[in-house]
């Protein structure tokens, strides 16, 4: 059984007198057989976390456990895990039998054993007669299949893998994907997993630590990260095309922001009350045009708005939406307060200029404190009325 | 219209102004002719010292000092000398015998190859450890001590000799500098190969260590981690995963070692005491052992040069692939 856990893990490097913290106060749990994504932006501190766990760097303060044992000073040899690294890192002065029997050969194994632990994972990847081959001879997909088969042939108790399928091609990425969350159905091990792309996490793990500046943000199931974020920073870093943000204040009945208002009842939530500074987070998919307003569980009032720049993607089409009179008044990083992007059906007879108006579903807008970033709540009650009448569109609200 | 022309210039003239006229049209036949002229010249000067050395192995001794080693040849009343490979004094392939009779020659090639191999494997090892330490471990003050290992190339190796032999000698102990206070006294190391190896280690290493720590530091970080995590230790991964890929470099750093010690006298024919072969006087020793009080056997010691370089000529044939892609490999990449 193999639960890992991190306590207290932070990593400082002393960067020419700059002191670093790469990672910072980290706790973990991970029960044996999850599947966990560290994801986060580069230098988030998400492979320096890895790198603890595999013991290839040492962390300043804190302790390390896999199953029961404390491996916080352990040698990386010592610790019953396996990693695959982004580069992939075949030796290339050995065949792919060589490589993958390495770690086998090195504990002293019987021959037949190794033998027969080599075919079992050449099997698993499906790399039976290509146990001849160099390294060099070989794709990069199929490279990739080696370093895995290297890695599951020592049975280990924790599977680490940084970035594995950083580069490979579109194509091969989504079928390597598929591949990997077959290998965990069959291993049932403990697999943890470093990526910077927030589909591959979404799509592969039974958790998602979301991680930034070298500190856990939110670590939840892929959909409760997507659906309740905790903070800002997991709200636009989960999702892809990001999530809009709009600040703006809190009012007796409504959430003014400068191009419209939503309304609200901050009653019906303990930490909020007017006056307060907010940002409003609405995911592309929850904004609709103006005639689909019928269809939207809890609609906002019409919002008008000025399409900008339409990117169709097939399935849907992004449209870039100017909301006001189209100036940018304040640019912030996360607060464009007068951009909205918006998820349509790729039906759609949308022009790009085109003077619409839009509506929100009130049910799937999050509002964080503008202070701290921290979420506030995922669904915005109005005070009991019909919506229908009281949507206001506010175009001008000064 | 053009072509009739060419064609009656190339026939036209003498072979000079032929020759000229098609090397203006390609310049390329001048910059092979060059090419030709100078690898001719290269080739002559490399081989012709040796081609000379095998001369005079097969000459008799009692014509080396008189005549011409030049065969004469009466053209038509004309005399004139040609260098022809069969010299007329004689041919006595027999020094390729006596060498080995008058002393134990093949004694003293041992002991050039012993000192060289023991030499190379200590320089190797040793020098794979901190070119490890130096190429791929970031700690203060790398800098100064890289360059204060290859100080040690700077100076003189004969700036050496006369404290090393004092230590050697065993006689007087060893005191911290300007005192009396002793710290050790060194075991006589005279006549031994220790008194060989251990300054040839010290003075052969700066090289190797900056041959391998260029190439160590080349090796992908990854690879290194990956052996560690497949159950190495630094160590380990050390001599499984980065020498191997080093190969050329390690290749490099050996022969040049080797080459060096193997054709070392200064030092050896020092701490030797006498040139016989039981105090460990290497392949030089020997060859100058054919010069005595009253004679000097230059047919013999050519001889006993031609057997002492073909050691190193096949050492190096065989690992001159190796050898010339670490030399280049180490200066061009990155």
């Amino acid at each position: 059984m193999a639960r890992v856990q991190l306590k207290h893990v932070t990593k400082r490097y002393d960067d020419q007198g700059d002191v670093v913290t790469a990672v910072d106060d980290m706790n973990l749990d991970i029960a044996h057989g999850e599947f966990i994504c560290f994801v986060g932006p580069s230098g988030c501190g998400k492979s320096t976390t890895m790198e603890t766990i595999a013991g290839l760097t040492i962390p300043t303060e804190g302790e390390i456990y896999i199953g029961d044992r404390e491996v916080t000073n352990l040698p990386p040899k010592d610790r019953g895990i396996a990693m695959v690294f982004q580069n992939i890192a075949l030796f290339p002065h050995m065949d792919v039998y060589d490589n993958i029997s390495f770690g086998l050969r090195l504990r002293d194994y019987p021959q037949d054993e190794i033998d027969r632990r080599v075919e079992r994972a050449a099997d698993i990847v499906q790399l039976e007669g290509m146990l001849n081959r160099m390294p060099e001879e070989m794709s990069g997909g199929q490279r990739q299949r080696v370093a895995i088969a290297r890695a599951i042939v020592r049975e280990p108790d924790v599977f680490l893998m940084d970035e594995p399928l950083a580069n490979l091609d579109a194509k091969l990425k989504v079928h390597m994907r598929t591949e990997l969350q077959r290998l965990h159905k069959e291993l049932d091990t403990t697999i943890i997993y470093v990526t910077h792309d927030q589909e591959e996490a979404m799509t592969l793990s039974d958790r998602i630590a979301v991680l930034d500046s070298g500190q856990l943000q939110q670590i939840d199931p892929p959909l409760t990260c997507y659906n309740e974020p905790d903070n800002l920073f997991v709200a636009g870093f989960i999702g892809s095309p990001s999530m809009n943000f709009v600040e703006g204040t809190v009012t007796e009945t409504a959430i003014e922001t400068p191009n419209f208002s939503l309304e609200f009842n901050p009653s019906s939530v303990d930490d909020v009350s007017a006056g307060d500074e907010v940002t409003l987070g609405i995911r592309p998919e929850d904004i609709y045009p103006g005639e689909l307003r019928d269809e939207v569980p809890d609609p906002s009032g019409q919002i008008a708005a000025t399409t900008d720049i339409l990117e169709p993607m097939g399935d849907e089409i992004f449209a870039y939406l100017l909301l006001g009179d189209g100036e940018t008044s304040m640019s912030q990083e996360l607060a464009t307060n007068d951009q909205l992007l918006m998820s349509i059906d790729p039906d759609s007879d949308l022009e790009e200029d085109e003077e619409i108006e839009v509506v929100i579903d009130r049910r799937n807008v999050h509002l964080f404190d503008s202070a701290t970033g921290e979420a506030i709540v995922h669904d915005l009650i109005p005070y009991e009325t019909d919506s229908s009448a009281s949507g206001s569109e506010v175009e001008s609200d000064d | 219209m053009a072509t009739p022309t060419e064609q009656l210039d190339d026939s036209e003239g003498g072979p000079l102004e032929r020759w000229t006229k098609r090397a203006i049209k390609d310049p390329q036949r001048v910059y092979r002719a060059l090419f030709y002229v100078a690898m001719a010249f290269f080739v002559v000067t490399t081989l012709f010292p040796f081609y000379w050395l095998l001369v005079l192995a097969v000459t008799p001794r009692q014509n080396l000092l008189s005549g011409s080693f030049l065969p004469e040849i009466d053209l038509f009343g004309a005399g004139m000398t040609f260098p022809l490979p069969v010299p007329r004094k004689g041919f006595a392939p027999g020094s390729f015998i006596t060498i080995f009779e008058q002393i134990p020659f093949h004694l003293f090639v041992l002991n050039s190859f012993v000192l060289a191999i023991t030499t190379t494997i200590i320089v190797l090892f040793v020098a794979s450890l901190s070119g490890y330490v130096f190429g791929r471990l970031d700690f203060p003050g790398r800098a100064l001590l890289m360059l204060g290992i290859l100080a040690v190339s700077y100076f003189p190796p004969a700036a050496f000799l006369i404290p090393l032999f004092e230590a050697f000698a065993g006689n007087e102990p060893i005191v911290i500098p300007f005192t009396q206070i002793p710290l050790f006294t060194a075991p006589r190391l005279l006549n031994t190969p220790g008194s060989m190896v251990i300054p040839f280690s010290g003075l052969f290493l700066p090289l190797a260590v900056f041959i391998l720590t260029t190439f160590y530091a080349q090796i992908p970080d990854g690879l290194e981690d990956a052996a560690r995590v497949e159950g190495t230790t630094r160590l380990g991964a050390l001599f499984r995963v980065i020498m191997p890929l080093s190969a050329p470099g390690v290749a490099t750093a050996a022969v040049l070692t080797f080459i060096s010690v193997y054709n070392e006298y200064f030092f050896s024919s020092l701490m030797a005491l006498s040139p016989s072969a039981e105090n460990w006087s290497p392949l030089v020793g020997g060859i100058l052992s054919y010069q005595t009080q009253y004679t000097t056997q230059f047919n013999l010691m050519a001889a006993a040069s031609v057997v002492g370089v073909l050691p190193v000529v096949i050492l190096v044939v065989v690992a001159q692939e190796r050898i010339v892609s670490g030399l280049t490999s180490g200066a061009l990449k990155e």
